[in-house]
């Protein structure tokens, strides 16, 4: 473990409880004590960027990794700081390089690099460092929408969208969504046995959705059944039924079982959702998949995700301009919504506003980067002296 | 019954219930041949390519999830019935391909100027709804715009410019049209300095501005509707 002064851990107490200007004075009565240590520079330019100051973050960036070539997290900090200062690409390139290089199975500078490298009109090795990162982790989110950008570029609307779809399907906020609405919000730490379930219909339907959220689909479909040999007409429970048959790629029998729900309760947001995910999956739908987001999005108007499947399926009969209005909804209601934020970039790209789609993109690097808490796992691996 | 009701208005204008009862009876019974049939009898009683999902295979769907759910039939006959209509999904679901607008529109970046994605989204936009896009890529001079027109005959193309000096030696295309006597060639614009300034546009003699794919489709959509109006576009 590498040692830091007692001014510096009291700086990381401070900026990990959100503690930002106390943090800042920490970190500097720690450099006036001693300014060799390359955890106070880094940790000042983390807080430096959180409070836009990009110029002096970049500074006392460079000046952890002078101190200290392998200082990864002084890495991540210098490179989003280049980002969103913009204009600076080749640094930001050299920096993002770098970082792969000091942690190479550090999926998010690879996508950090290609996104540089786009920045900086390389659109081949931009494509190079995305399909690196999915070789790293095939589910990387920001990857998968970069690589949509890329094909929008060069093909259009048509081609990019399925790589919308796709990357949104991998993403398991979608799933969340659906488990939003039911009020499903943990994962249950023990598996659900059906016959310890009490025999009422409220019980069941939650350990069915408890179960189904542990992904553990046959206890769902057994007490889905319960529920419905008491109740043929229960929507509630064709709903939850239809999404398990889509989770196991069984699409027709979740529309089947959406249908019928929403014949028995139009506006029931769980069937609206499921019918909508399976009419966006199928070529020749667009419209009827944007016929059922219309709904769901009124019915679950507060969640983003839901005015974000509306924006794609909009997308899908190029209507561009109203694309942008759900997604501009989605992105107010939740401004780390990655999806929304790069589906807003797409729009802005259709309407050959290329500044806002970038400045969109570098806003999704930075909530992405910020939900993930990388600068911290790298800054503790770096004091821990490992790998990192 | 509330706002939803939309979703399945066109069933019930439509095609009978017994329609779908019969498409719900050929799932169950795992006769494609006899779903096919009754798809076919209803497009024959008139109900458009383009409706015959919503008005007959949704209905069926519908009666399939309530018949799973009442457990008139098991989970095997259910997953049965789902691959038959799987098999006859392509009878039912409306034609993905837009249909041809028979409109030949010619698209480049002018002379001098290689930025692409502009162009390629309004291209690809453009075909998406069915035009007839001629792309001639980058770095186009006015010369072969005139030689694609007359190769192909279209009456309308698009010059995108990134650049401010670029976007001023657009009007070398419409001087040129004039030359060859072609001034009922609708000339379109795109690009940042046409967005920024509109006057720009006119000044090089262009007859609209195209801000982006959507905004193509549908300022192209204008001129087709004049143009067929007989008026001048």
């Amino acid at each position: 473990m590498t040692s830091r002064s007692s001014q510096v851990l009291m700086a990381e107490g401070l900026a990990r409880s959100e503690q930002v200007a106390a943090a800042v004075e920490a970190c500097y009565e720690a450099l006036a004590v001693n300014d060799t240590e390359p955890f106070a520079h880094c940790l000042l330019s983390h807080l430096l960027l959180e409070g836009d100051f990009y110029d002096e973050a970049i500074a006392e960036a460079t000046k952890a990794i002078e101190l200290d070539p392998d200082c990864s997290p002084a890495y991540l900090a210098l490179g989003l700081a280049y980002d969103r200062r913009g204009g600076m690409w080749d640094q930001s390139v050299l920096v993002w390089h770098e970082l792969a290089e000091v942690v190479p199975d550090l999926v998010t500078a690879h996508v950090q690099l290609g996104e540089a490298f786009a920045a900086a009109q390389f659109e081949e090795e931009a494509i190079d460092s995305w399909k690196r990162a999915l070789e790293l982790d095939p589910k990387e989110p920001r990857a998968l929408y970069n690589l949509a950008i890329a094909a929008l570029k060069r093909e259009g609307m048509a081609t990019a969208l399925p790589g919308f779809r796709k990357a949104g399907e991998l993403d398991p906020s979608q799933d969340d969504l659906f488990f939003a609405l039911l009020g499903v919000k943990a994962i249950p730490d023990r598996s659900i046995d059906p016959a310890k379930v009490r025999e009422d219909r409220e019980s069941r339907l939650g350990a069915a959705a408890l179960a189904a959220r542990a992904d553990d689909l046959f206890v769902t479909a057994e007490l889905v059944r319960m529920v419905l040999d008491e109740n043929p007409d229960d929507p509630d429970a064709l709903a939850l039924a239809g999404f398990a048959y889509l989770k196991q790629e069984a699409a027709n029998e979740g529309m089947a079982c959406a249908l019928r729900a929403i014949a028995l309760k139009p506006d029931l947001a769980t069937a609206l959702y499921t019918l909508g995910v399976v009419y966006s999956r199928r070529a020749g739908l667009s419209k009827h998949a944007a016929r059922v987001f219309i709904a769901f999005a009124k019915t679950a108007s507060q969640h983003a995700l839901a005015h974000v499947l509306l924006a794609e399926s909009l997308l899908g009969l190029q209507r561009y301009g109203q694309a942008k209005k759900a997604y501009r909804v989605a992105v107010r209601l939740d401004p780390a919504c990655v999806r929304a934020r790069f589906g807003l970039a797409a729009v802005h790209l259709t309407e050959g506003s290329h500044a806002e789609a970038d400045w969109e993109v570098r806003r999704a690097a930075y909530y992405d980067t910020k939900r993930q808490g990388l600068f911290w796992r790298l800054y503790d691996e770096y004091a821990e002296g490992g790998a990192s | 019954m509330s706002g939803n009701r939309g979703l399945w208005r066109e069933s019930a204008k439509h095609v009978s219930t017994d329609d779908a009862h019969r498409l719900y009876e050929a799932f169950v019974g795992q006769d494609p041949a006899e779903a096919i049939r009754v798809v076919e009898s209803v497009r024959a009683a008139g109900v458009a390519q383009t409706q015959l999902f919503d008005a007959l295979y949704v209905p069926a769907m519908a009666l399939l999830g309530g018949a799973w759910a009442s457990g008139d039939i098991d989970e095997i006959a259910f997953t049965q019935a789902a691959v038959v209509a799987e098999q006859i999904g392509s009878f039912v679901v409306p034609p993905v391909a837009r249909q041809d607008t028979g409109v030949t529109v010619i698209v480049g970046t002018m002379h001098k100027d290689h930025h692409t994605v502009g162009k390629d989204i309004i291209a690809a936009a453009l075909k998406e709804s069915g035009y007839r896009v001629n792309d001639l890529g980058l770095d186009v001079r006015p010369a072969e715009f005139l030689e694609r027109i007359e190769e192909t005959g279209a009456h309308i193309i698009i010059v995108c410019a990134e650049m401010l000096a670029v976007a001023r030696s657009v009007v070398r295309v419409r001087e040129m049209l004039v030359t060859a006597g072609r001034e009922d060639i609708v000339v379109l614009v795109a690009g940042g300095p046409f967005d920024a300034d509109p006057a720009l546009a006119r000044s090089v003699g262009a007859n609209g501005i195209v801000h982006g794919a959507e905004s193509a489709l549908r300022v192209v959509g204008r001129v087709v509707t004049d143009t067929a109006g007989g008026e001048s576009a």
